[in-house]
């Protein structure tokens, strides 16, 4: 059975009439429609993914989400209340509760610069983390006790093109009160990526931050428990039905990061949504058009055709596969050269300037899946439209 | 014993109230083996009988039969698969298909595309004088080789009856005799029908009938 199916592909690829015979031997005919759809998918697949890198790169800045929960005090108070502390304590789905403190430190995004976290947490709650983030000690050494020194992991060292000694921040630090530090902070040592993750000692922290609020900390047993587990604590649309008081704490969660990231871009999505429609519907109407003028050019083809016997059907299922063949090989290339610059552009520009691309965003390529159908469809239906009504006497009868 | 046959056919265009007939109630009787030439001078309906008798049009009145099978009533499917393997055609331009070389053209017009009809396709071409030229593009052959190819390719699923709409009208009159002595010999195998205006053509057909405003007589040669 196989091998009835393999000679009958055989045999209609090997045919006269096969699309790829048509397609070699008429380039400068396929090129163009085959151009158009690879800069569609290029346009649609390429935005879409600078569009998620935004996306993305919060999920990638704040992935230590993934290991850990911050706990943070509302303004009026200075720490986790005792009452809102003992909640989380008392959850059985919770690993570990550590006291932390912090003080913040610029990263350049694409956002501008944004406040990152360096977190002071007792010694041995700092190693129980970078346990957990698999985020071992690759140069340098650890902060000391009350020292003025912090760690910082390969990605921070990177964005903030640091080396071993410099300052992670200053009294003069660019950003303002939020990221000015009373003594310059030096790296001592460099922490294994792709987490961003930067420790300093809670000592100093408490020593020299003073107005900085402390957290609390949280990680969980299971990991396919953490999202229910952060829900519990405080759900991300309706805060008031967790464990947790709004008032009096906030949650720096995974699920709450990505909805607020999310929301934010709403409008940049809807944005993107409607051009993405408007460029599949021009694009749609252009290679339909060009389709159906190949298609004039080559009635006499499909008139004599016709004439010497070739039923309706099987005109139409020629168009359909030369349509769909040069569809999918242009939706191959262009996802495969969106791909290759996406992967370029992302290491060579965005990188160093904190944005995160993904180039082979599943996401961003079925945006572009509409894009061969519409065309093959709209081509298909015109011409065939066109082929039911072809009389192939008038096509013969033109001396 | 018939091949073909029609009975009182009639071809009308309707342009308003106004009816206009190409062809007016024509009866023929086409034997098996025989080579008929329709001649008639230009606009006298010679090509409308050849399109009503090969099924490319349907007639407005009376009936074309096929052996025992009245292609008038048979669906638009069955008439093209009727084309397909029991008719060949010549038409007054190759109309090749310009991508594809003589042999594939020939192959176009093949049950099956395989290497049988590619074997079969190459033996016409053979015979038809034109072996060097079965990779040569349309573009790359004369007129009159163009042509032979097509006769070629109406050839190639052993038709019962091959049609020919002015098949010498484009040629030179050497190359006009080459085409119509190819499409002559298939006499031996079915029967040929060659429409033309230029009686010369015509000097070996086995009966020529003559069309003139849409009235039809016979003449044995």
């Amino acid at each position: 059975m196989r091998y009835n199916h393999f000679v009958l592909f055989f045999t209609i690829m090997n045919s006269p009439l096969s699309p790829l015979v048509y397609f070699r031997r008429n380039t400068s005919r396929a090129l163009p429609m085959g151009l158009v759809i690879v800069l569609a998918v290029f346009l649609i697949a390429g935005v879409t993914v600078l569009a998620n890198a935004i996306d993305l790169t919060v999920r990638t800045i704040y992935r230590y989400t993934e290991y850990f929960t911050y706990v943070l005090p509302q303004q009026r108070f200075r720490e986790v209340p005792e009452a809102q502390r003992k909640i989380v304590e008392s959850d059985p789905r919770i690993e570990r509760t550590m006291e932390g403190a912090f003080f913040l430190c610029n990263i350049k995004t694409v956002m501008g610069r944004l406040p990152f976290v360096v977190l002071g947490v007792p010694e041995d709650d700092r190693d129980y983390l970078m346990q957990r983030m698999e985020t071992p000690l690759i140069a340098g050494r650890l902060p000391a006790e009350g020292m003025p020194e912090a760690v910082l992991s390969e990605p921070m060292v990177e964005n903030k093109k640091l080396k071993l000694g410099d300052n992670v921040v200053s009294p003069t630090e660019v950003g303002g009160m939020a990221t000015a530090a009373p003594v310059p902070v030096k790296l001592v040592g460099i922490l294994k990526g792709p987490v961003w993750v930067g420790f300093t000692s809670r000592s100093f922290c408490t020593s020299y931050f003073l107005l900085n609020p402390r957290c609390t900390l949280y990680t969980w047993k299971d990991v396919n428990q953490r999202d229910a587990l952060n829900r519990a604590m405080m759900p991300v649309t309706d805060k008031s039905k967790g464990k947790l008081s709004p008032n009096e704490v906030q949650l720096l969660s995974k699920e709450n990061l990505i909805t607020e990231v999310r929301e934010s871009l709403e409008s940049l999505y809807l944005i993107m949504g409607v051009v993405t429609a408007a460029v599949i519907f021009a694009i749609t109407l252009m290679s339909g058009m060009l389709a159906n003028i190949y298609f004039t050019q080559r009635l006499s083809e499909f008139g004599v055709l016709a004439a010497i016997g070739y039923s309706r059907p099987s005109l139409i299922g020629r168009v359909l596969a030369e349509t769909a063949l040069l569809n999918v090989a242009g939706w191959i290339v262009g996802a495969a050269s969106t791909a290759l610059l996406m992967r370029f552009l992302g290491e060579s520009v965005f990188r160093s300037r904190g944005l995160f691309l993904d180039p082979f965003d599943l996401d961003a390529y079925a945006h572009t899946i509409p894009v061969p159908i519409c065309i093959t469809l709209f081509s298909v239906v015109t011409i065939a439209y066109r082929l039911v009504k072809l009389d192939p006497v008038t096509i013969i009868e033109r001396r | 014993m018939e091949v073909l046959s029609c009975e009182k056919i009639a071809l009308a265009y309707r342009d308003g109230d106004r009816t206009t007939y190409a062809l007016r109630e024509v009866s023929l009787s086409l034997s098996p083996g025989k080579f008929y030439g329709i001649m008639g001078p230009s606009g006298s309906g010679k090509s409308s009988l050849m399109y009503l008798l090969s099924g490319l049009k349907r007639p407005t009145g009376g009936e074309v039969r096929l052996g025992t099978t009245t292609l008038s009533h048979l669906p638009d499917a069955e008439l093209m698969r009727l084309r397909r393997t029991r008719f060949g055609f010549v038409f007054q331009q190759p109309f090749l298909l310009t991508y594809l070389t003589a042999l594939e053209n020939i192959v176009v017009a093949a049950p099956k595309p395989d290497t049988s009809a590619r074997k079969k396709a190459l033996e016409l071409l053979e015979s038809l004088g034109l072996a060097t030229m079965a990779g040569k593009l349309p573009s790359q052959l004369s007129g009159g080789e163009r042509q032979r190819v097509a006769v070629a390719r109406a050839l190639i699923n052993e038709p019962e009856i091959l049609f020919a709409d002015e098949p010498t009208a484009a040629l030179d009159q050497a190359n006009g005799h080459k085409v119509i002595e190819a499409l002559a010999a298939w006499r031996t195998q079915g029967t040929v029908i060659v429409v033309t205006h230029d009686a010369g053509m015509l000097s070996g057909a086995d009966e020529r009938i003559y069309l003139s405003d849409g009235n039809l007589s016979i003449h044995e040669s």
